[in-house]
């Protein structure tokens, strides 16, 4: 692809200068710029493996973390490129023929969705992958069953969420009861834009027993009545214009930094960043927080999809994810991976921050928690979505 | 020509009137060949794009194509009640056809997006299969009712069957929050899922105020900008033209932190005295919030144009109007603001076209009403995946500004936009 492009790019230049011109010294020009654009577009394709991330402070943690010591170990360059989610682009790129990225960076929900319309390919994940230095095999090493078996573990994040200590005056709010509790702790809230997570937290502090990572929440929302039972108490939460709703993953620690609501749900690296890394007067809370996963997936037919799986195989073992959690507060999907951490505290890479009490999967932070069912939001997330935009348009 | 005048012939005996024809053509061909590029580029981003988002958004033959024998045992099935045995002995070896050939999962893909529930038990049955669990020596319809209890509602056999046509325009009724009841008949969504048209309504209001307040403001700059004298003029360009230069979020971000309540503006009324601490106003994640934002961003596109147009009218024209008795007003609304409307149509157009599209900053400014019709284009298309109604929703607005293009051309005429 890259070949073809040059040689587009170049044949144009020829035609439309060189017919011109037709000078002698331009011919020449032209020619040692179109061998040149060869060897260049050669080199730089030859061994390179792109994976599609989200940018940001994110993909830092990601490159740093494991992309580069990836690529030094292996020999191969390791480019990064953003996208903003979902599988639009790489749906476009395979319908075009012309597939440019080898590995995503993924969401459940999209990697059953891929996986489904056989855009990914499929992994044997114990001869796939390596095993935990112990020997664990990859599959039990994960620290949850892959939605799909286009999908392969890297972090898991929270969506949990923080208050601003000076609202409340020594009052501390510590369950999820409390952020919807708006008597004991008065004040807006700001809440995720769409269904996702909010219905799940709504049933918890409706008083609904979570269940062992969830199952119980999501078995309610798929009673009857269950999905009206939780928007309800949205509504009453929301009502009189109580609630901000935010879109951008930045926009919680703001908000609530900002004096413009006082509990504000979001993701817990976001507010990591906020609270350790600038100071700022916020504390999280991860009483019912919910546990969502990110997966790399492995593009089918990519540009080179062999150095991409060894990449891939590599990026994803237990030091190299531990590496990650140095530069971000998400938790490595591996649970060998924590021990190294808990081995080499502080971690972070101030040198004085210690990164297990920050990790969504530590005990101390998963004493009530779900894990988001991709699967319920696979089936039903377009019926919900509807229904939720028509409450927001009601309240 | 006409026959009684004689033929004026060229020096070598042709007939004038070809021979000039001949040398007319070849000109003709020159420059039909000179605009062929661009013919080219129109039609390749243009045409043949939104040809394909109409087949996209009408073809529905996949699953047509996946379940033949389905589709032929339910000609005869009245889609009252839960199909007979054939119609599930169809679906079983239509859908193990699948299973082979591991296509199975982008029919519960496509079947979820026509009845939320079927992606998993879809898989379900899938697994089934593969575990060889079905005997196909009795009833495979007990069979595949035990797999998972939707397999025995009847609406998850209604949607199968509303897929039966390779084209339908059930997407556009979807859009409509519409769709195809058993019986044929056009039927409405429940009422908590109406949420299209709620959504269509609110893009349209939105649209048309921020084209109001934007031609509000932007008539009075660009009229300073077109009878300043140059030196003020420039500077007031570079004002006018700076919010072009800076990144969309910045703009959208930095009216966040002015509007909010403990925002700047705030801060600032309540210390002045104008509003209590405890009372102050929301500008903020609400539609104020949007259409500051939105007429911010889009002034530009409403300036430019009638700049371009208002520099064109000589000032002689006002101190003639005056001097011929009219009042300053008069003078404005007789003169002025006639030979003003190319301009005027030329930048609501513009912007109103661009804020139908807009949604990235309501999405962030606007709360609870910051969800447009392009939101949810942008969520089928990334998403779940639906681009066929992503495509009717977008040719659904796409028809929605021609339409609005139409009114203005009978009320105006489109002869009448100038941009400069």
């Amino acid at each position: 692809m890259t070949l073809n492009s040059h040689f587009g790019v170049i044949c144009l230049y020829k035609l439309i200068y060189i017919k011109r011109l037709n000078g002698g010294i331009m011919r020449k020009l032209s020619k040692l710029i179109l061998a040149l654009s060869f060897v260049v577009s050669v080199t730089s394709s030859a061994f390179a493996v792109t994976v599609a991330s989200w940018g940001g402070a994110y993909t830092d943690s990601q490159k740093q973390g494991y992309g580069d010591p990836t690529a030094a170990a292996l020999g191969i360059d390791i480019n990064w490129v953003d996208y903003s989610g979902g599988l639009s682009e790489i749906k476009a790129q395979k319908e075009a023929g012309a597939i440019t990225w080898d590995i995503i960076d993924v969401f459940a929900f999209d990697t059953i969705n891929g996986c489904d319309e056989g855009l990914f390919v499929k992994f044997d994940f114990d001869k796939d992958f390596p095993a935990a230095p112990d020997g664990t095999p990859a599959s039990e090493d994960f620290f949850a069953p892959m939605p799909s078996e286009c999908a392969v573990g890297n972090i898991l994040y929270s969506w949990n969420y923080a208050f601003d200590t000076r609202a409340f005056g020594g009052k501390e709010p510590k369950t999820i009861k409390d952020f919807f509790d708006t008597k004991k702790f008065p004040g807006k809230r700001a809440i995720y834009k769409s269904a996702l997570t909010n219905l799940e937290i709504a049933l918890a502090a409706d008083g609904v027993n979570m269940g062992k990572g969830g199952e119980l929440i999501y078995k309610r929302l798929e009673e009857e009545g269950g999905v009206e039972r939780a928007m309800d108490k949205i509504k009453e939460l929301c009502a009189n214009d109580n609630c901000v709703f935010w879109s951008a993953g930045a926009q919680p620690p703001e908000l609530l930094v900002a004096g413009e609501v006082v509990m504000a749900t979001g993701w817990n690296g976001r507010f990591f960043n906020a609270e350790v890394g600038e100071g700022a007067p916020i504390k999280q809370v991860w009483h019912g927080q919910g546990l969502d996963y990110e997966y790399f997936a492995l593009v089918a037919g990519g540009p080179d999809e062999a150095n991409a799986k060894k990449a891939l195989a590599m990026m994803t073992n237990t030091e190299m994810l531990a590496g990650s959690a140095k530069y971000i507060a998400y938790a490595p999907y591996r649970l060998s991976s924590l021990d190294i951490i808990k081995a080499n505290e502080p971690w972070y890479k101030d040198g004085k921050t210690e990164m297990m009490p920050q990790m969504p999967t530590s005990p101390q932070n998963t004493k009530k928690y779900f894990l988001v069912d991709p699967f319920f939001w696979a089936d039903n997330g377009t019926e919900i979505g509807e229904k939720w935009e028509a409450m927001k348009a009601g309240l | 020509m006409s026959s009684e005048t004689k033929q004026i012939l060229t020096t070598d005996g042709i007939p004038l009137e070809l021979s000039l024809k001949k040398a007319e053509r070849k000109n003709k061909i020159k420059a039909f060949l000179l605009v062929t590029p661009l013919l080219l580029f129109l039609f390749i981003t243009y045409v043949f794009p939104i040809g394909e988002m109409f087949t996209r958004s009408v073809d529905d033959k996949m699953v047509t194509n996946m379940l033949p024998k389905t589709f032929k045992a339910m000609e005869k099935w009245d889609g009252k009640e839960l199909p007979p045995e054939e119609v599930f002995a169809g679906f079983y070896f239509d859908f193990k056809v699948l299973v082979e050939n591991q296509t199975q999962g982008k029919l519960g893909q496509r079947l979820n997006k026509e009845k939320n529930g079927f992606n998993s038990i879809v898989k379900k049955l899938m697994r089934q299969i593969k575990r060889n669990k079905i005997d196909e020596t009795v009833s495979i319809k007990e069979q595949i009712m035990k797999v998972h209890k939707r397999w025995r509602t009847v609406e998850y056999w209604q949607a199968i069957k509303r897929t039966a046509p390779p084209y339908t325009m059930a997407k556009y009724l979807k859009g409509m929050d519409m769709y195809f009841a058993p019986d044929g008949s056009i039927a409405q969504v429940d009422e908590d899922r109406r949420i299209h048209r709620i959504l269509w309504l609110r893009t349209l209001e939105i649209a048309l105020f921020v084209t109001i307040f934007c031609f509000l403001m932007g008539y009075p700059i660009a009229h300073l900008l077109a009878t300043l004298p140059m030196k003020y003029s420039n500077l007031l360009m570079i004002c006018v033209l700076l919010p072009f230069w800076t990144s969309l979020l910045v703009r959208t971000a930095s009216w966040m932190i002015l509007l909010q309540q403990q925002g700047l503006v705030n801060d600032f009324i309540v210390m002045i005295g104008l509003v209590a601490d405890d009372n102050r106003p929301t500008m903020m994640y609400n539609k104020v919030g949007t259409y500051v934002a939105m007429t911010q961003i889009l002034l530009p596109f409403m300036v430019l144009p009638l700049y371009s147009v208002m520099k064109t009218i000589s000032p002689s024209l006002m101190r003639a109007g005056k001097s011929l008795g009219g009042t300053p007003f008069v003078a404005f609304w007789k003169i002025y603001f006639p030979l003003t409307i190319p301009g005027i149509g030329a930048g609501c157009l513009l912007v109103f076209i661009l804020a139908i599209g807009y949604y990235i900053t309501p999405a962030l400014v606007g709360g609870a009403s910051g969800t447009l019709i392009s939101n949810q284009i942008a969520y089928h298309m990334k998403a779940t995946l639906d681009w066929s109604f992503a495509s009717a929703m977008g040719l659904m607005l796409l028809s929605g500004v021609l339409v609005i293009y139409w009114i203005y051309n009978k009320l105006v005429g489109v002869d009448n936009i100038k941009l400069g």
